[in-house]
């Protein structure tokens, strides 16, 4: 790879955005060249500034209210003329009663999802519920020596907690949850106004094969590491996880003697 | 397609919209107030690209939503503001001025200097062909596929628009900071 090539190349370097190929030769370009090197880390200064410094804007509480009461207004009124159609009847009681059947059919629906393991739909159900009933934390703590001990006591095992704040993926608390038809743990990592749920038990019963599944907008990816069960959820896209759960499989240590 | 509603083996058509596209509300609120730079204008498009998102949602396949969410909150700022700047003159875009300069003395400044003032004033300058994938990619996440098929350009495009982007920033945040101190 030449020099000007291997310039243009910086940026998606930075970004995770290169095949394993590309990434290789731009690395073997990089090692000698001090110019390049310099521009990365220029690259890399620019990126940090843009993502910590950069304003956020957030929705209003008041949008969010405006948003849910003009889609429910759309949805009964669809959900009325259809039943309508359906039964032939002019009558408001069927129209009503076609509506609330509707909306039973789609809160049972929504988290099963063939083709998706049971376990990953019920991690993110956990997720969702976390994130809806206001009950992400049970102990917030940014520091992993209060997080960790936390959990003794109230589980047969002892998850370990790894922080990844300087990763600018925040531990911010912990949370008892059920899982797998047991108590596991659930540690909350925050990445800007996301958050990562990941549940954390011993794989007496199954291994997780290390594959990531999109359900619903939500992506799950589990692991197995020194008989423990990983699994991580966010709302975060594919690429961000995926970097999160390297992390966090780098920095859990195994638990074997002298180690 | 009454039968495929009426299944309740959990199909697309009958996911709950809500709780697939609300968390990404301040997604689309943030892709909007940077595009339409006021308050008002960017609660009316996200509240239209819900309502919009709501009736397509049968066309929705799973995958994902926040990129599809998005594509719809950029084309109806985009409409929003060809209708508001229709008496403007229209800015010429030139992607190729401002190249970035990169010399070691701005480098050390830049690292100082660079916070929350500059930088919304540096991204309110770019334009919006700019501010867009700077929005999509290094404040929203999104990667480079996603944002492909959001703005609906080639990925190697979105790759030279973002690098572009990105040299163009820094250039403003140099010459706010410069503009600062001089005042």
């Amino acid at each position: 790879m030449n020099h000007d090539e291997a310039a243009k190349l910086l940026g998606p370097y930075r970004d995770g955005e290169l095949d394993l190929a590309t990434c290789l030769k731009l690395e073997e370009h990089l090692a000698g060249c001090p110019s390049c090197q310099k521009k990365l880390e220029e690259e890399q200064d620019l990126v940090a500034v843009i993502e910590s410094e950069t304003p956020r804007f957030k929705a209003s509480p008041f949008l969010k209210t405006r948003i849910v009461a003009a889609l429910r207004e759309e949805k009964s009124s669809a959900d009325t003329v259809s039943w309508w159609k359906r039964l032939s009847l002019g009558s408001v009681f069927s129209g009503l009663a076609g509506a609330a059947a509707v909306l039973v059919i789609l809160m049972v629906g929504f988290f099963a999802t063939p083709g998706i393991p049971e376990l990953d739909q019920d991690a993110v159900a956990n997720h969702v519920r976390s994130l809806q009933v206001n009950h992400l934390m049970d102990v917030v703590s940014t520091d992993q020596h209060t997080v960790k001990p936390w959990f003794a006591g109230k589980l047969d095992y002892s998850p370990q907690v790894v922080d990844l704040t300087p990763a600018g993926y925040p531990l911010i608390g912990g949370r008892l949850d059920v899982l797998d038809h047991r108590y596991v743990a659930a540690i909350i990592y925050q990445r800007r106004k996301h958050y990562i749920n990941l549940f954390i038990w011993p794989s007496d019963k199954e291994s997780l094969r290390g594959k990531l599944y999109d359900v619903n907008t939500y992506h799950a990816l589990g692991w197995t590491k020194s008989g423990m069960n990983y699994l991580a959820v966010s709302e975060l896209g594919e690429k961000e996880l995926r970097e999160f759960v390297g992390m966090i499989q780098e920095q859990t240590t195994d638990s074997r003697p002298g180690e | 397609m009454m039968e495929q509603h009426r299944d309740a083996e959990g199909n697309q058509g009958q996911l709950d919209f809500e709780q697939v596209f609300l968390p990404h509300l301040d997604a689309a609120y943030n892709l909007a107030r940077w595009l339409l730079r006021n308050d008002q204008d960017a609660e009316d498009a996200v509240q239209e690209a819900y309502l919009r998102a709501h009736k397509a949602f049968a066309r929705f396949r799973g995958g994902d939503g926040k990129a599809w969410l998005m594509t719809i909150v950029r084309n109806v700022c985009y409409t929003m503001i060809k209708k508001l700047r229709s008496h403007e003159t229209p800015e010429p875009f030139d992607e190729e001025c401002h190249q970035p300069t990169g010399e070691s003395e701005t480098q050390e400044t830049f690292r100082q200097k660079a916070n929350a003032e500059s930088l919304h004033c540096a991204l309110e300058k770019l334009p919006d062909e700019f501010r867009e994938v700077i929005v999509l990619h290094d404040l929203e996440g999104l990667a480079y596929k996603e944002i492909a098929t959001v703005v609906g350009i080639p990925i190697g495009t979105v790759m030279s628009r973002l690098a572009r982007a990105r040299g163009r920033l820094r250039v403003e945040i140099i010459a706010a900071n410069a503009k600062e101190s001089l005042s």
